[in-house]
């Protein structure tokens, strides 16, 4: 039995179908991440799980226990939000003690809760001051003590660090991450940033429109994406989508891209088995920006290097990376290659196929083609 | 010569555009002046002046202002617009705030109360003064309703009673005012945070401590707002009076207002009329200042 388990919960709000059967479950002391553009029902989903907004259909579990019309207050969960909520008449030391307050908790017990949880955030200075006198990030860090405060089951978050500039929302960031690997406790935490997702999560479920696309461990969504949608949600710069055709080469299946005079062919490595059925047939193939590189960061261990003269298009240096632009059939493409690379718009060069990370993905269904068994091998990443 | 004069026509119309709005503007201003300040002024100086029924330039001091205040009647006049202030202030915020505090639950015909709750404000104090003065009418409304509806015993006879009809006024004032409080409220109870309320619900604060302790406190500035209109209201109030009681019986019911007017007008003490006057002025502006102050400093900020 799972710790959290969301069970075909649907949503519907008059007419519209919000959540259409959702069905997670995450073990204790799983940080689960809710990605997806706006719109797809993440925080509909929070909401739910903190019992501000009713079940239409489907069951919430929470260590074992049914919390469909449990109060929120007696869920044993605690929820920090986009807008921090603090109360804005009340101290910092008020604020984050109201809701042992409102346990009768008696007032000595409250100052050591509050004294501890201000210790672990380090706002012990802050707590005579008003939440109108705080930084964003300050305010941030009220507002998860007055979470952590009451040591609840299940923390929740909603969207916490969109409200903080950029350099702040990074240092938040892994704070909140060394929180949970030294609390341990069982975090839901909605986003719309991918990266945040990545980094933080031991669970990624992605949605979009009402529908789970995917659940995993970020590796999974990040490699081995179920559709294109995740695939092209996850990563930044994007997957790198191409119209190819499947067909059978000297005994090898290849993928075949056109591109200008020639024709490339990828051969298939993975999931064999699924896509020997699509010979002849339309496909879409997915290539991460980093499984394009130069042929000497490629790795070439496992042999699965496969290398081609392509046209430079663009190029993007950000300093850690050069991203360069070429066009693969009549997609543009974008290959991570090392920081100083030669290279020149309008020349030609030797690009690195790591053809152990392409998927393959059906452009009617726009599902995934893979094999029942994920082989291990494939997914080891490059050095 | 061809040069220069498109030049001057630019400058012309420019001259034009810089003096337009200071041509447009300053009739109002003229008059505002002479109107408003100037007549504060002249009143201002007939209270220090020996003026009867007619204006009387002759400068005495402060004999008139002496005059008004060892006056008996502007001693219950006082007395009254501190009775008729303060209940019409609390009553109008505590019946406000709970008016808004309910029609903020969601309901669904919200949008036809709120309008049935502010129409009394569209109305004038005479209109509102003469219909209450007909209703509390023994002879005319509430008891003689009741009493020809067969409860014989029925009395409300406030309006006629001197202890009483300083409350008869304020029951008017209230139900007049109240639902433009209300409105003040509902916009600032709109304007709180939501995430702020779920938070306190998942705290596990009941709905009355979550007003209490969080949305109330956050209301501040309306209360403050409220104040400040209702309190130049009562100090003004003069039309709603003199349509309900005239002041009366006797002096029951007489505030600064009508007490300046009696004396302007009907007792020939144009200067102890300006007194009053003048005292007003000054309570008033003793409140509005501060307020304006603060309320016109804020967005710069």
């Amino acid at each position: 039995m799972s710790f959290l388990h969301i069970n075909n919960v649907h949503k519907r709000f008059g007419e519209t179908h919000v959540l259409k059967g959702v069905d997670i479950a995450i073990e204790q002391g799983d940080f689960l991440v809710l990605v997806g553009p706006s719109g797809c029902g993440k925080s509909t989903l929070l909401n739910m799980i903190a019992g501000l907004d009713s079940i239409s259909e489907g069951e919430l579990l929470l260590d074992g226990r049914c919390i469909n019309d449990v109060h929120p207050s007696r869920r044993d969960i605690a929820m920090v939000f986009q807008s921090y909520a603090l109360y804005p008449s009340m101290t910092v030391a008020g604020n984050i003690g109201f809701g042992l307050e409102m346990r009768k908790v008696p007032r000595k017990e409250r100052r050591e809760a509050v004294d501890r949880v201000a210790k672990l955030l380090q706002i012990e200075n802050l707590l005579d001051r008003k939440p109108g006198q705080l930084s964003g990030g300050q305010r941030q860090r009220v507002a998860m003590g007055r979470a952590l405060v009451r040591d609840p089951q299940l923390f929740l978050f909603d969207e916490p660090l969109s409200n903080l500039d950029a350099k702040l929302r990074v240092d938040m960031r892994s704070e909140i991450k060394q929180l949970h690997q030294r609390l341990k406790t069982t975090i839901v935490y909605v986003t719309h940033d991918q990266v945040e997702a990545m980094t933080l999560a031991t669970r990624i479920a992605v949605m979009r429109v009402g529908e789970l696309q995917q659940l995993g461990t970020p590796h999974e969504v990040y490699d081995d994406p179920n559709n294109l949608f995740v695939a092209g949600f996850m990563g930044s710069p994007s997957m790198n989508l191409v119209k190819a055709r499947i067909v059978e080469h000297d005994g090898v299946l290849v993928a075949q891209v056109a591109t200008g005079d020639t024709t490339l062919a990828l051969p298939i490595v993975r999931d064999r088995e699924a896509l020997s059925d699509w010979c002849g047939r339309d496909v879409i193939l997915g290539l991460r920006p980093e499984a394009i590189t130069d042929p000497a960061s490629a790795n070439h261990r496992d042999g699965n290097i496969h290398e081609a003269e392509l046209p430079v298009d663009l190029i993007e240096p950000t300093g850690a990376d050069l991203y360069v632009v070429t066009t693969l059939g009549d997609a543009s493409v974008n290959a991570r290659m090392r920081p100083g690379t030669p290279l020149r718009p309008g020349e030609r060069t030797r690009f690195a196929f790591d053809v152990s990370r392409m998927v393959v993905f059906d452009p009617e269904s726009e599902r995934r083609i893979r094999d029942e068994q994920v082989v291990d091998s494939a997914l080891e990443e490059t050095a | 010569m061809s040069n220069a004069s498109p030049d001057r026509d630019g400058g012309a119309r420019e001259r034009l555009q810089r003096w337009l709005p200071k041509l447009v503007l300053s009739p109002s201003c003229v008059l505002v002046l002479f109107f408003v300040y100037g007549f504060i002024a002249w009143t201002s100086y007939i209270s220090f002046s020996d003026s009867g029924m007619m204006p009387d330039y002759t400068w005495v001091g402060l004999h008139q202002w002496s005059r008004l205040w060892t006056s008996w009647t502007w001693g219950i006049a006082l007395h009254n617009i501190w009775v008729f202030g303060l209940l019409y202030i609390v009553s109008c915020i505590v019946l406000g705030l709970i008016l808004a505090i309910l029609l903020d639950q969601r309901i669904r015909a919200e949008g036809v109360l709120r309008t049935i709750y502010l129409y009394p404000m569209a109305l004038s104090f005479i209109v509102t003064g003469t219909a209450w003065q007909w209703f509390l009418n023994p002879g005319l409304g509430l008891e003689k309703t009741m009493h020809d509806l067969g409860w014989q015993s029925f009395s409300f006879n406030w309006l006629i009673d001197s202890n009483m009809a300083i409350y008869t006024v304020v029951i008017a004032a209230v139900w007049q005012a109240t639902g433009f409080v209300m409105a003040m409220f509902l916009a600032g109870l709109r304007g709180i945070d939501g995430e702020m309320i779920k938070a306190a619900q998942i705290d596990g604060a009941p709905a009355w401590k979550i007003y209490a302790r969080i949305i109330i406190p956050q209301l501040r500035p309306v209360f403050l707002s409220a104040v400040v209109v209702l309190a130049h209201l009562a100090i003004k109030s003069f039309d709603l009076i003199v349509a309900m009681t005239g002041g009366g019986p006797g002096n029951a019911t007489a505030v600064p207002a009508t007490f300046m007017y009696s004396y302007a007008f009907s007792r020939n003490e144009m200067g102890i009329a300006a007194a009053s006057a003048v005292f007003m002025l000054a309570v008033i502006a003793a409140l509005i200042i501060p307020y304006l102050y603060s309320e016109l400093r804020e967005p710069r900020s």
